[in-house]
């Protein structure tokens, strides 16, 4: 059974039973536009009935495993060729990354590096060189996995994305975006254009970590950032986000507000990674039981606060 | 309905009639008879089907053919020269890099790139391991797949190399 409705188009039905191989492309129309212009113009033109992609390296995958199926004549529109959304800006309190970024762009970045870096640290431990070299933050979000990588970072930073559609641009925040498995608030016919992070400032850090069975190309088991602010000796805010323990990248708000105003002495510290793993309730697969997932969670919190207060130290 | 595509493979101006459903993979192998780049996973897992892609590696199996319009492909038959193999294939062959061949093709390629852009940076052990995370190679031969990447890359410093 398809577990999405090939997220954001309306041309999808049920994938052939008991067929194991790569099942074959759709006979597809192909656009590469190159100005937010003619994209928008192929918007309006094919509607709903068109599939847009970027690195194609989840688009692919999932025509291929049968989990998406698309009728013939299908309208693809591939954005990776418009230069407007292939870039890194670096404004005064924010990076603009465009859709079209790379994966390799981002982990390059030295803006990147200095402005985010748990974003750096996500993105290095996502997928392989040969997929990071076509892949995007756009797609990864768009895709809506529970275990995307680039969520839980920008969950911490207060990211929003912009989405473009014939009305125009609109901004969301990333906590806002993601609604269910494989599924965003974007509707046929939007277009994510870029992802905006506000930068790190001093006496702020952020960590990330993540546990997969092996250490390389591999979709998580449970993900985990956590970005801190002090005031002093004592934490001011905190921010507390999970991967692949929900059907949504999520955010733990009890645990987030309790390291609000405390000291993070290792009993703190402690207190607050068993609250985060109380709020979640994962669920039981073929990557890991629940019981495991909620251990492994609240091990990652833990290590992430002391990532966060080493790296400020 | 077929399209022309016209792009540099093996450094050679090449076009193709082509659907645009095609991955490159397909182009690579059914129009353009590079059958080095081989079809394993389709899936982006396995890196058998690795090429280079404006001089970067790619899963060819993850690339629509239609984008790769006006760009630069190399596959392992473009590093062969005047019928003689490159250094890196030799440093395969020589320290045993080599043993069922099926990984081969996309391991050079990978490999190709790295030592490219290491310039005078001496390739470490993990630096190669990390870069070659997405080739797998079924018979396990990493021990020896590592140090032909070595090897090669002290030909390419010793001036052995195009
Ligand atoms: C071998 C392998 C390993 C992987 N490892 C990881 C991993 O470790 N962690 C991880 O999180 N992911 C991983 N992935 C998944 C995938 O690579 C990422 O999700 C990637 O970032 C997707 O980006 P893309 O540009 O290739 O998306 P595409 O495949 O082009 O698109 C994905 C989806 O998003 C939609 N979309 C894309 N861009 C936009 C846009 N701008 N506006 C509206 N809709 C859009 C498409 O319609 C499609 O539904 C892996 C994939 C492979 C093949």
């Amino acid at each position: 059974m398809p577990d999405t409705y090939g997220n954001n188009t309306m041309m999808t039905t049920r994938p052939a039973n008991n067929f194991i191989g790569s099942r074959a492309m759709p006979e597809l129309v192909y656009n590469a536009p190159e100005t937010m212009q003619d994209l928008m113009d192929l918007i309006s033109t094919h509607g709903p009935f068109a599939k847009i992609v970027a690195g194609c390296t989840d688009f692919i995958p999932s025509i291929r495993t049968g989990r998406w199926r698309f009728d013939p004549g299908l309208n693809l529109i591939d954005i990776s060729k418009i230069k407007a959304l292939n870039r890194i800006e670096n404004k005064e309190d924010i990076l603009k990354i465009g859709a079209g970024v790379t994966l390799t762009q981002i982990l390059t970045s030295p803006v990147v590096r200095a402005s985010c870096p748990v974003l750096t640290q996500a993105v290095e431990q996502m997928a392989s060189l040969q997929v990071r070299n076509t892949a995007t933050m756009g797609g990864n979000l768009c895709m809506a996995s529970p275990a995307a990588d680039t969520a839980p970072p920008l969950l911490v930073s207060d990211a929003w994305v912009l989405i473009q559609d014939a009305q125009g641009s609109t901004s969301v925040p990333v906590v806002d975006f993601f609604t269910g498995p494989g599924q965003s608030i974007l509707t046929p016919g939007q277009v994510l254009t870029h992802i905006c992070i506000p930068k790190i400032k001093a006496k702020e850090s952020a960590g990330f970590r993540k546990i997969g069975t092996r250490t390389a190309v591999i979709i998580s088991i449970v993900s985990a950032a956590v970005k801190i602010r002090m005031d002093g000796d004592l934490c001011e805010t905190a921010r507390i986000a999970f991967g692949s323990v929900a059907p949504t990248p999520v955010r733990v708000a009890a645990a987030e507000q309790f390291l609000a105003g405390k000291p993070l002495e290792k009993r703190v510290i402690e207190k607050c990674a068993g609250m985060a793993a109380d709020e979640i309730s994962p669920i039981t697969d073929l990557r890991a039981s629940a019981v495991y997932r909620k251990d492994v969670a609240e091990t990652l919190v833990k290590r992430c606060i002391m990532d966060c207060l080493e790296a400020l130290t | 309905m077929k399209i022309p595509l016209t792009f540099v493979l093996n450094h050679q101006k090449t076009t193709f009639e082509i659907d645009p459903w095609q991955t490159l993979l397909e182009v690579l192998r059914n129009q353009g008879r590079k059958t080095s780049v081989h079809r394993s996973c389709e899936e982006g897992e396995c890196g058998a089907c690795t090429v280079l892609l404006n001089n970067k590696p790619v899963n060819s199996c993850l690339v629509l053919a239609a984008s790769v319009q006006g760009a630069s492909v190399m596959t392992s038959e473009g590093l062969v020269k005047n019928g003689r193999p490159h250094p890196l294939m030799k440093a395969f062959t020589d320290e045993l890099g080599i043993q069922c061949g099926f990984c081969t093709p996309g391991m050079l390629m990978n490999a190709y790139a790295l030592i490219q852009d290491a310039g005078d940076t001496v390739l470490t052990d993990a630096v190669i391991r990390k870069a070659l995370e997405g080739n797998l190679c079924r018979c396990t031969g990493y021990i020896n797949i590592v140090k032909s990447v070595m090897v090669a890359q002290k030909s390419k410093l010793a001036g052995e190399w195009w």
